[in-house]
């Protein structure tokens, strides 16, 4: 019998705090390979606390494992050489500059036979209006737009996993629905998500597991398909 | 009264030390777009072009185009051991910027002190660049080294703006100036990009000192003078804008000579000063980006 292969990320008692505030408890939480898993939870439960930990942007305690390789002592760049693709809440792009600067920087690990114009060209496959805005300043884009350009410029990286925080936050629904739909066609192409999530009934229906964090820590973990059957977690996160 | 002559020479003066006021102020910005520090030391590059220049001419015999090219590596290196002995413990460390920048001041009076134990403290120069001028436009001399400077100071700029458009380090470089956590999740070196913007800052000053030596000596104390009045232009230029720190150091330097000529040399810190005060009113974000946000509206 073989053994089974190692998750594609694993979060050990990863735990961090901003002072004497602990804004994650020891949390443990995985994503398989090729799998999409949406972490759930309020304002202020430590969604954001935990991926910024995940990437060493915070400080934190516990261990991080990538396809069973301890990296909890890799920098922030060096998890991203990995693979490892975090869109930030609020986007983080590079305001000043244009969308292809920003693509173009996206691609700033990429090695191999891939090349930066191969990339873009699956990024307007996916995301066809960033091609129109090529030489707009991201600034100038509206907020679908520099929703959609966080998510090609992370792509741009080929990532192995790619996790998003709070990707639909102030975005018209129509424009969200978009956006979400493309990760689960990127999803469906193999690409390891870790989707972060206030209340999301379409990242819901994307997800193939789901966290619900609360007050700093993990109070649930199930199959997606089984959140309708919990009445307390399908009224507040369904509706 | 002044006549014309006598005006317009000065506002030719006035441009060519005011290119290196701009080179001086670029070298701020380079190192404040990456990291967030005004280093002070600044001026140190300058002194040091001038000073490591004037030795390898001196002392080892080079032809001036060899020692130049020279220079500015060996000036680069004094950038490399300032980032990674004095700004990176602290950087490391979580240091607050005021603390950093500070210790970037410290370092600028240590390196001229260490300047007088090691090769005294009298002025050094060199010839020009090109000798036999000045160039006689009918009564106004031009010295051939201020085309030198405005030849390299434009060639620098030129060399800048590809570097930071077309070039993956200086996109990269960019891309921390604007947000260091989103450029270290797409694997960006930030520390890295850090030493890399000392070292082009320090080559920088190295270029404004091999290039002004000619026309002003070098000695242990330029340093400061012309960190502060690179400082004024990049503030003047808005912070952080490699452009404006060029214009900056240009109108700098024109305001400068005019009020030597027209109030007295002991006016001219007070019309550096005053100016700084005047666009710090007019502008609190400098005169460049003033203008920007002006046709973004």
């Amino acid at each position: 019998m073989s053994a089974s292969p190692p998750p594609l990320i694993e979060a050990r008692d990863l735990a961090a705090s901003y002072g004497r505030v602990q804004a994650l408890k020891p949390t443990s939480l995985s994503v398989a390979e090729g799998e999409l898993v949406t972490v759930l939870g309020p304002n202020g439960a430590g969604k954001s606390t935990m991926l910024r930990a995940m990437m060493r942007l915070t400080s934190a305690s516990g261990r991080v494992l990538f396809r069973g390789r301890d990296i909890t002592g890799l920098s922030t760049h060096d998890r991203a050489k990995e693979g490892i693709i975090l869109v930030m809440e609020g986007r983080g792009l590079f305001s000043q500059m244009t969308v292809r600067e920003n693509l173009v920087l996206g691609a700033y690990t990429l090695t191999g036979d891939e090349t930066v114009d191969g990339r873009l060209d699956g990024v307007f496959r996916l995301f066809p209006r960033l091609k129109e805005r090529y030489e707009q300043v991201a600034g100038s884009l509206s907020g679908g737009e520099q929703q959609m350009l966080a998510v090609g410029r992370a792509i741009m990286a080929k990532p192995k996993l790619l996790m998003l925080d709070e990707p639909s936050l102030g975005l018209a629904p129509r424009v969200a629905s978009e956006i979400l739909e493309t990760l689960g066609e990127l999803n469906r192409q193999g690409l390891g998500i870790l989707l972060v999530e206030q209340k999301a009934p379409q990242a819901l229906r994307l997800a193939q597991r789901v966290y619900v964090l609360s007050l700093g820590g993990i109070v649930a973990e199930l199959p997606a398909s089984e959140i309708k059957s919990h009445h307390d977690l399908s009224r507040y996160y369904l509706h | 009264m002044p006549d014309l002559v006598q005006f317009a020479q000065s506002l030719v003066n006035g441009v060519g030390v005011g290119l290196i006021y701009g080179l001086v102020g670029i070298g701020f910005c380079v190192i404040y777009n990456a990291s967030g520090i005004v280093n002070f030391a600044q001026g140190v590059f300058v002194m040091l072009g001038g000073m490591v220049c004037h030795a390898l001419l001196s002392k080892l015999g080079l032809p001036m185009i060899v020692a130049a090219v020279l220079t500015v590596p060996i000036v680069a290196l004094a950038g490399l051991a300032i980032e990674f002995l004095v700004v990176r413990p602290m950087w490391d460390r979580g240091a607050a910027l005021f603390a950093i920048i500070l210790a970037t001041l410290a370092t600028q009076i240590a390196i001229e002190r260490l300047t007088i134990l090691t090769l005294g403290d009298q002025p050094r120069t060199y010839p020009e660049f090109t000798l036999g001028g000045p160039l006689k436009l009918g009564s106004i001399a031009i010295s051939y080294q201020l085309f030198w400077i405005l030849g390299c100071g434009s060639l620098m700029v030129v060399l800048l703006w590809l570097f930071f458009t077309r070039t993956t380090a200086g996109r990269a470089l960019r891309a921390c100036s604007q947000n260091r956590e989103a450029a270290a999740l797409l694997g960006i070196p930030v520390s890295r990009m850090l030493m890399l913007s000392f070292a082009l800052s320090a080559g920088l000053g190295a270029v404004a000192g091999i290039l002004v030596t000619p026309m002003q000596v070098t000695a242990y104390n330029i340093g400061t003078p012309f960190g502060v009045n690179g400082f004024i232009a990049a503030i003047i230029g808005g912070f952080g804008s490699a452009a404006g720190a060029l214009a900056g150091g240009v109108l700098l330097g024109v305001l400068q000579a005019l009020a030597i000529v027209l109030l007295g040399a002991g006016f001219k810190n007070v019309a550096a000063l005053s100016v700084l005060l005047i666009v710090l009113f007019l502008f609190p974000s400098g005169i460049f980006a003033a203008l920007q946000g002006s046709k973004g509206h």
